[in-house]
């Protein structure tokens, strides 16, 4: 009988998300498609990635945002913490997959967003994650590979963010 | 990405017959769920069967209107482990929607149409969506994902 178990030897090669988080992916995009047998990268799929870096760095900024804007959604029942240092983690592979935001990353960076004032901060900050969710879940479409693969990935984890927001 | 490198309608196609058994799994699996869930806490389970059994049926569609043999679900299941109380069957839903989601992850990586990566990134937050709820059901802590999908 089959195991209901992720079946882990069908899964994804680990190597060429490692190779994607490294930025060695991208990288190697100066390479003919035929000397590395991988697909070459566009420069417009370097940058849309890049530009995803910008919407997770305002994602991250919300969180920062959400916790000083009110201080009780820390401390109820919400697990803000390990959302705001899951959101950090995607921001960081985003950033090991474009290298070429790596440089600069505040140069791209939007303004910071904030609450409207006397607004709900829960569900401004829910907003904010289902709009990047969308924008990720759309750059992922437009991507190949790897690349798809990590911002298919990054949508969904914000748009799981964003059930436990509601 | 394929082992060579090469995507093409051939990765694509292995992909999502690879889902598709993920698929039958999680329609077989819910079944496990909901009956050792009580009749008034099985609401999610009856989404979540219903949310499959769709996705199932348009995969097969998808996989036949490209003339590739659709993956037959399997005469049975192994439990990855007894499932014995609600949280038990919390756990298991969770067990069945990461499998589906490292299927949906592993097609993004090999696909080549842009409509089978809509469907697929659409398909995965579905999935995240669902498991929230359940690892919340059995008291797991983070209950979201940063990578969903992802090998860890």
């Amino acid at each position: 009988m089959a195991s209901l178990a992720p079946p882990a030897p069908a899964g994804l090669p680990r190597r060429a998300f490692l190779a994607a988080s490294a930025g060695l992916a991208l990288l190697a995009a100066g390479c003919t498609a035929g000397s590395s047998g991988a697909p070459a990268v566009s420069t417009e799929e370097a940058d849309r990635l890049a530009g995803q870096v910008a919407v997770q760095e305002a994602v991250v900024a919300a969180y920062a945002v959400a916790t000083t804007a009110d201080p009780a959604l820390a401390l109820s029942d919400l697990p803000l913490s390990d959302l705001a240092a899951q959101a950090g983690e995607q921001l960081d592979r985003l950033r090991a997959a474009a290298p070429s935001s790596t440089s600069s990353p505040s140069a791209s960076s939007p303004a910071p967003p904030s609450p409207p004032p006397g607004g709900d901060v829960r569900t401004w900050l829910r907003e904010q994650v289902a709009g990047a969710a969308a924008s990720h879940a759309a750059a992922c479409v437009q991507q190949t590979g790897a690349r798809a693969a990590l911002l298919g990935a990054v949508a969904a984890g914000l748009r799981g963010h964003e059930a436990a927001l509601a | 990405m394929a082992d060579d490198g090469v995507l093409d309608e051939g990765t694509e196609t292995a992909a999502l017959r690879e889902v598709l058994a993920a698929e039958h799994a999680a329609v077989w699996g819910y079944g496990a769920v909901g009956a050792a869930l009580p009749p008034d806490a099985r609401e999610p389970v009856v989404a979540g069967d219903v949310a499959h059994r769709d996705v199932r049926d348009r995969l097969v569609a998808l996989l036949d209107a490209r003339g590739a043999e659709p993956v037959p679900r399997e005469a049975g299941y192994t439990l990855p482990f007894p499932v014995l109380s609600p949280v038990d069957a919390a756990a298991l839903a969770v067990v069945l929607e990461e499998g589906v989601s490292a299927a949906w992850v592993r097609l993004l990586d090999q696909a080549t149409e842009p409509s089978v990566r809509e469907l697929a990134v659409e398909e995965l937050g579905a999935a995240e969506v669902r498991a929230v709820g359940w690892r919340a059901a059995a008291g797991r802590t983070p209950v979201t994902s940063a990578f969903p999908g992802l090998p860890r």
